[in-house]
């Protein structure tokens, strides 16, 4: 009797071992927890957080001429170079109007955010920091902190439509807010940990006891895959294990100082003043644990921003201002448009100045950069430039991806599975996707 | 001032040259292949099946002349808005001491002046009640080269001297007389409407599938020489097409829109590759801020060059009814929401006044221009003309439209279907 | 004898009696050995007892079965693995990483805080004197026993059942609600092995010698998942725990009530998924400037017109398998509509019609979904249909091109000289060292060349005139329907998809012993017109199907000589 395969004969050799398809994930896996057990013998929380400015971009100034790792960062991207590596690009992706009439400035933002495109300001809540603030938030003194840097109270966080959760626009009140009454210890915040964990644990406790009844069942080959199989819920177990225990105490956390009152003024420099303020102040409510949710607006999606000296604000100057001929965009627009990648820049410099762990707040945080529009003269809400910061060896980053016209939710859902969001599917109409952005995945 | 114009065939001639692809040695040998080609290729024009072929407008903008700065037509300078137009009072001016943020605020109250009737209704809202301003510029030079056809040239004498107002046509890119445009001149000296501005790129909303524009060709023998064809003209139902690079793609499926209202059927005939046709009118949608609008033009011709790979490319031109086209451009009076009811007067008037102030015109100044510059469809007892010579430059690429009350859904495939409409 | 039976029907590459170089294949067709043993089934042969890990169709499927619809399932699932062509055989090679554990439990949670919150719960506890503030461990026994032979598809053991129950009593304590400790039972029997892998037993042979015999709950396991892409239902296994499936009539009566569930649908989708490689769209790429209408819903759509076809043809008409080469039904999207260049009335979802007989678009070959996946990103590939058209269709294995080889010509589609793709590849045809293999792949591949790379109908490349004549062993046509009608009469058609299926079916690749086998299901599929449901009920009622060879261990060792010393065809 002949009983081996077919094509023997031809093949010469019979297949070794059986296929594991993801080994080198395993392995990155322990590393990468390994490592950030190493620092403190704790675990530290990824935090997230959005950054918002308004009035889209420049493409020619904004989207780098190639893809991949190896990009040329265009001048408006410049400030970035620094957070190359803990930066991911996004361009050309879209939000859908599927033949919803695109109410300007909302309508981009806001399906950006929930996955739907509205004609209205009826959101179709909740935005996608809402669901994570709640995956998340839990353990924290606030579900999230909202703040505002250009002096207009407004905010694009709704857990339900018609009530947006709002923002602080004075660094005195937000410093007021966090480290004001009810302010605690950080580190002496007694700990208790979810008895769920413990109940899970056990149950996958039980089922690697099965472990000698199965292998003796299956043959060698079978009996190497059952290995991984058992080899995967053990670190299971660990990673549960993990949230038994309290959270990293706070080292080196340092009481900031009230900030002095400043004019709610939407002129450039003093927004940009601002917005370091508040930036410092949310970093270190960060670091203590004061809450794992942000949402910076650092200028409206009809951004009311001016320059020193004139009257115009950078939103009407997307319809007001001619083409410069020469350049082939708008000459003034672009210089509001280049100032606010400087406020990103100086934004990741304050989280990047806290030390954490072994590196820094930042790699503890994943935040979400977008703005409302691309071309803002035009409403365009295709090609929304789009970025993700920070997270350490968490998520992937260091490259410029484009999504020829790909919806956009597929970034709002990756975020959300980045952050341990059980979910697969996300967005409605032409919208929903589930095809995630496996180059921002681990 | 009408002029008469040359035979068809030369006025072909002189289109295509202009339309910059061709010159005249190129026209002939392009006329031979495309007459070789017709008995090889025509059954395997794809985009032509039963002698019927559809079309979905690809691009959507108004025919204008250069910019104001190249031709000179602007010698006042550009409109104002109201803001402008306070900051030019003494009391305009900036004082001594005063704050950015103060002097912008005394910059709107005092505009609001301006946008404001003498009875207090907002101008943008009520038009009719304010003055012509003086601010709001317009052309009156008829020198400069004008891309469009000629609208009333050539027709009888009687139906033009009932109808239309005296006015003066421009001569064409190539030399061709006769180019009926009187609404460049209401809009020539507005720097939104320059090709650096803002305002002539509203097909933007067209992409996105907000509104879209579908034609029919019936009776198609000979996409070169043809002495009859119907062409109808419908407002799409559908959102048009795109590609990942957001370019429209051709060969889309498209329901034309049902009420009858948005559609248009008039005659036509194919020379030398050119397609022109009778008047006819034809309503359109449009929506601005969220808000739907119409957008009419009355006894519109089509002069269109037909190409073998189905794309269209020419002209769009008619009459815009006034109050129409005012309310489209400039006061959005009429705007309804997307389930049809009339649209909160804040949205409305906020969008007018808004646009107003960052387009840079007053509503009033509009208004009174298009009338100054109106030059169709006389009122018999006024004997004012009350709608104007509009231009658009279209292009039109494949597409199956499915009509209403049409039985040749699935052409080219069985008539079974399990699933029709 | 054994010889003789290798070569009947058209040379096999698979079967190695060809050198790698492809040179013989000009033997085109071989002797005509037919075996003509008629209609009894050939003594079962039968593999090793194998260890499938569950696929993600078959995980959802499962599911919703025993839960029924609704329950969302929110996991990313692992890239299958493709193993002699099939995902199917992958399943019983490939391992379980820690991320696919991880997503297994998060999905385990979510499913029991779905089925067991307060909104559903009474719809699976048939327990009146269940309530939260009190263990219940009649109750929770009931529960796991019940769902525990639905999900492992066996009875579970004492112990197994005490130990969930005791999960659940020791989450009891800890929450303080008893729902929400039953919860960790039901996680518990969601992330065990005995879910995710179905490990087949064995039972001694009937006679005490010969090929053994799965156990009767591992024969239910074989037949649900082949007929219905699923776990067993109740009723299989019902009659599995009843002996029903040891004797022909209880089996025939299980696999015929299967056959005409809803759920044969699903199976039947499963395998022609698997066979004509969709998961390769996960990579599909087109240049969007050559091919603008190509983006993810046009991939999605062609997928599902291509299985619409499959399943309306086979199943809902009951038709030929070999129509699936001619056929003209078109099931259509708007988006395809753009591919196709036809008109599509309805605004939203599926129609059906027919491409007209002038269309060029015969046989699933000329889909989109075919068209598409086998060519470059911005241009078409003869070569790859044509491979394709070989592996897939036919089961004639092409080996890789010479390590060697330069390319440049093939890949340059700006030469003027060579304006399409037939002239740039009859470099390769002159080329001895590509020749064997290229003469080979072509000609069913240059068929098809009237359609673009993504499948879309054009008559010039270049400006050039396409000729799209072609030949597949010996049939010669001038275009795709004539290719259409050459895969129809290909003896190798109805043979090739027996092959595919029965190794669909148990998991692993034939073996040499199996070649009565495969000729006595290729003959009853003749006799049954070529209908694929009466392929599939043949096998479901077959010996073979469930038979279990004693273990070989020696025997690769022994083979590995007997084999070219090359062995370089993957």
């Amino acid at each position: 009797m002949n009983t081996f395969p077919r094509r023997t004969f031809l093949r010469g050799a019979l297949r070794g071992a059986a296929v594991g398809v993801a080994l080198p994930l395993l392995n990155c896996f322990l590393d990468s927890n390994g490592k950030a057990y190493a620092a403190t013998g704790q675990r530290i929380p990824l935090r997230f957080g959005t950054w918002v400015w308004g009035c889209g971009f420049i493409p020619e100034k904004w989207i780098p001429a190639t893809t991949g790792r190896d990009y040329v960062m265009p001048e408006h991207l410049a400030p970035l170079e620094p957070y190359r590596d803990q930066l991911a690009l996004f361009s050309g992706f879209d939000v859908k109007l599927d033949g919803v009439a695109n109410k300007p400035h909302i309508t981009g933002c806001l399906g950006l955010r929930s996955g739907i495109p509205v004609p209205d300001e009826n959101v179709k809540a909740p935005t996608l920091d809402v669901l994570i603030g709640d995956a998340i938030g839990n353990g924290s003194r606030f579900r999230s902190i909202e703040v505002s840097t250009s002096g207009i109270q407004r905010s694009y966080s709704y857990r339900t439509a018609g009530s947006p959760n709002p923002s602080e626009i004075s660094p005195l009140a937000l410093y007021q807010r966090i480290f004001g009454e009810g302010f605690q210890d950080p580190n002496s915040i007694a700990f208790k940990p979810d008895p769920k964990y413990m109940v899970h644990q056990s149950v996958l406790s039980a089922i690697g006891d099965d472990r000698q009844r199965l292998m003796r069942t299956v043959g060698a080959e079978d009996r190497h895959r059952l290995d991984e199989y058992f080899t995967s819920i053990r670190q299971l177990e660990q990673q549960l294990a993990l949230q038994l225990q309290p959270p990293a105490p706070v080292e080196g956390f340092v009481m900031p100082a009230a900030p002095a009152d400043v004019a709610l003024d939407s002129e450039m420099d003093n927004v940009l003043v601002i917005h370091r303020l508040m930036a410092g102040l949310l970093a270190k409510a960060l670091q203590c644990n004061q809450t794992r949710v942000f949402n910076v607006l650092f200028s409206d999606t009809t951004s009311n921003l001016r320059r020193r000296g004139t009257i115009d604000t950078h939103h009407t100057l997307t319809h007001e201002e001619p083409e410069d001929p020469t350049l082939g965009y708008q000459r003034e627009v672009a210089w509001f448009a280049q100032q606010s990648m400087q406020a990103w820049r100086e934004f990741l410099d304050e989280l990047a100045s806290i030390p954490e762990g072994d590196g820094t707040l930042l790699d503890n945080c994943m935040v979400l950069a977008h703005s409302d529009c691309s071309i803002a003269k035009a409403h365009a809400v295709e090609g929304i430039p789009t970025m993700v910061a920070g997270g350490g060896n968490r998520i992937r980053t260091g490259y410029h991806l484009a999504g020829s016209a790909d919806p956009i939710s597929r970034i709002g859902l990756t975020v959300q599975q980045a952050m341990g969001l059980q979910v697969e599917r996300w967005g409605s109409l032409s919208m929903e996707t589930n095809k995630s952005i496996t180059e921002l995945l681990v | 001032m009408p002029i008469v114009r040359d035979d068809n065939l030369a006025g072909a001639a002189q289109w295509m040259a202009a339309s910059g692809q061709y010159n005249r040695a190129a026209r002939i040998s392009l006329a031979l292949l495309l007459l070789f080609y017709t008995s090889f290729t025509y059954a395997q024009l794809p985009f032509v099946q039963n002698g019927k072929a559809g079309f979905v407008i690809s691009q959507f903008r108004y025919a204008l002349p250069q910019d104001a700065a190249e031709t000179g037509a602007c010698p006042q300078g550009m409109s104002l808005n109201v803001q402008d137009i306070f900051a030019q009072t003494a009391a305009g001016k900036r004082l001594p001491q005063e704050s950015d943020n103060e002097y912008s605020a005394r910059l709107r109250s005092g505009g609001e002046l301006f946008a404001t009737a003498a009875d207090g209704q907002n101008l943008c809202m009520n038009p009719e009640a304010g003055e012509p301003d003086p601010h709001f510029r317009t052309v009156d030079l008829s020198t400069m080269p004008m891309p469009g056809i000629d609208l009333d040239g050539g027709h009888s004498a009687e139906d033009r001297a009932e109808n239309t107002c005296e006015h003066v046509a421009f001569t064409g890119t190539d030399g061709e007389t006769g180019i009926d445009n009187q609404f460049y001149r209401v809009v020539g000296c507005s720097a939104s409407f320059q090709s650096t501005g803002p305002s002539n790129g509203f097909d933007t909303e067209m992409l996105t599938g907000s509104w879209g524009i579908l034609m029919t060709l019936s009776g198609l023998d000979d996409i070169v020489d043809d002495d009859s064809v119907e062409v109808s003209i419908y407002a799409n139902s559908d959102p048009i097409q795109l590609s990942p690079g957001r370019k429209p793609l051709a060969y889309a499926t498209y329901l034309a829109d049902p009420d009858p209202e948005f559609s248009a059927t008039t005659q036509g005939r194919i020379k030398d590759g050119i397609l022109t046709t009778d008047p006819t009118d034809v309503l359109f949608h449009h929506v601005v801020n969220s808000m739907y609008l119409r957008r009419p033009l009355r006894a519109a011709r089509l002069q269109l060059a037909v190409s073998e790979d189905g794309r269209l490319e020419g002209y769009l031109a008619g009459y815009a009814p006034v109050e129409a086209m005012y309310n489209v451009l400039y006061g959005y009076r009429d705007g309804k929401t997307s389930t049809g009811e009339l649209a909160p007067l804040r949205l409305r008037s906020g969008s007018a006044n808004g646009a107003a102030q960052v387009l840079g015109h007053t509503c009033n100044g509009a208004y009174h221009a298009l009338y100054r510059y109106a030059d169709g469809h006389r009122d018999p007892e006024t004997g004012r003309c009350t709608s104007i010579s509009t231009q658009y430059r279209i292009e039109a690429l494949p597409a199956f439209v499915i009509e209403r009350n049409e039985n040749d859904i699935g052409q080219g495939i069985s008539a079974e279907r399990s699933n029709a409409l | 004898m054994r010889f003789k039976s290798i070569a009947s029907g058209f040379t096999r590459f698979g079967w190695g009696l060809l050198p790698a170089s492809c040179l013989l294949l000009s033997v085109g067709l071989g002797g005509c050995g037919d075996n003509q043993s008629g209609l009894s089934e050939p003594a079962p042969v039968g593999g090793p007892a194998l260890m499938r890990r569950l696929t993600e169709s078959q995980y959802r499927a499962t599911i919703n079965d025993v839960f029924g619809p609704g329950i969302s399932i929110p996991a990313r699932f692992e890239r299958g693995l493709r193993v002699e062509g099939l995902l199917a055989i992958g399943t019983s090679e490939s391992g379980m990483s820690a991320f696919s554990v991880e997503q297994y439990d998060a999905a385990a949670l979510s499913i029991a805080d779905t089925v067991l919150g307060a909104e559903h719960r009474d719809r699976f506890l048939n327990c009146a004197t269940a309530s939260e503030g009190a263990f219940d461990a009649q109750c929770t026994t009931q529960f796991v026993q019940q769902y525990g032979m639905q999900l492992w598809r066996r009875p579970l053991t004492d112990p197994e059942v005490s130990s969930l129950v005791n999960a659940a009593h020791q989450g009891f304590i800890q929450l303080g609600d008893y729902y929400e400790g039953l919860k960790y039972a039901l996680v518990g029997l969601l992330v065990a092995p005995d879910f995710l892998l179905r490990i087949e037993r064995t039972q001694a042979p009937p006679e005490g010698s010969g090929p053994g015999q799965l156990d009767a709950f591992s024969r239910a396991a074989r037949l649900s998942f082949f007929l219905t892409n699923a776990s067993p239902d109740k009723e299989l296994l019902r009659a599995a725990a009843a002996g029903e499936l040891d004797t022909p009539e209880g089996l025939a009566s299980q696999v015929d009530r299967l056959i005409a569930s809803s759920r044969f649908t699903r199976a039947v989708r499963a395998f022609f998924e698997d066979m004509l490689q969709f998961d390769l769209f996960a990579d599909l790429a087109k240049d969007p400037v050559i091919y603008p209408a190509f983006n993810s819903t046009l991939a999605a759509d062609a997928q599902e017109q291509t299985l619409r076809t499959i399943t309306d043809l086979l199943i809902e008409q009951n038709g030929d398998y070999r129509d699936l080469f001619t056929t003209r039904n078109a099931h259509l999207t708007r988006a395809l509509g753009i591919a196709y260049r036809v008109p599509v009335p309805t605004r939203k979802g599926w129609e059906v019609s027919e491409f007209s007989a002038d269309s060029n678009r015969a046989g699933i070959q000329t889909h989109i979904a075919f068209l598409a996946l086998h060519s470059h990103p911005g241009r078409s590939s003869p070569s790859l249909r044509g491979k394709a058209i070989r592996e897939v269709f036919l089961c004639q294995e092409v080996p890789p091109p010479p390590p060697e080889v330069n390319f440049s010509v093939v890949q340059d589609p700006s030469d003027a000289n060579l304006p399409t793709a037939r002239d740039r590849l009859e470099l390769h045809r002159t080329e001895p060292s590509c020749a064997g293999c290229h003469r080979i792949m072509d000609p069913p591949g240059l068929a098809l060349e009237n359609f673009d790379g993504l499948g879309t109908f054009r008559t010039v490349e270049n400006g050039a005139a396409i000729d799209a004549s072609g030949s597949l062993d010996g049939i010669d046509f001038t275009n795709t329907n004539g290719l259409a009608q050459a895969l129809h009469d290909h003896r190798e058609t109805p043979r090739c998809l027996v092959e595919k299926m029965y190794r669909f079916a148990v998991g692993r690749d034939t073996v040499w012993d199996e070649r009565p086998y495969m000729d006595y299901l290729t003959e009853t599929f003749a006799v049954h017109s070529y209908s694929v449901p009466q392929l599939m009920r043949a096998i479901a009622l077959s010996k073979n199907f469930f038979a279990i060879a004693p273990p070989t261990g020696e025997t690769s060792h022994n083979l590995a000589g007997l084999s070219p010393a090359n062995g370089a065809t993957r």
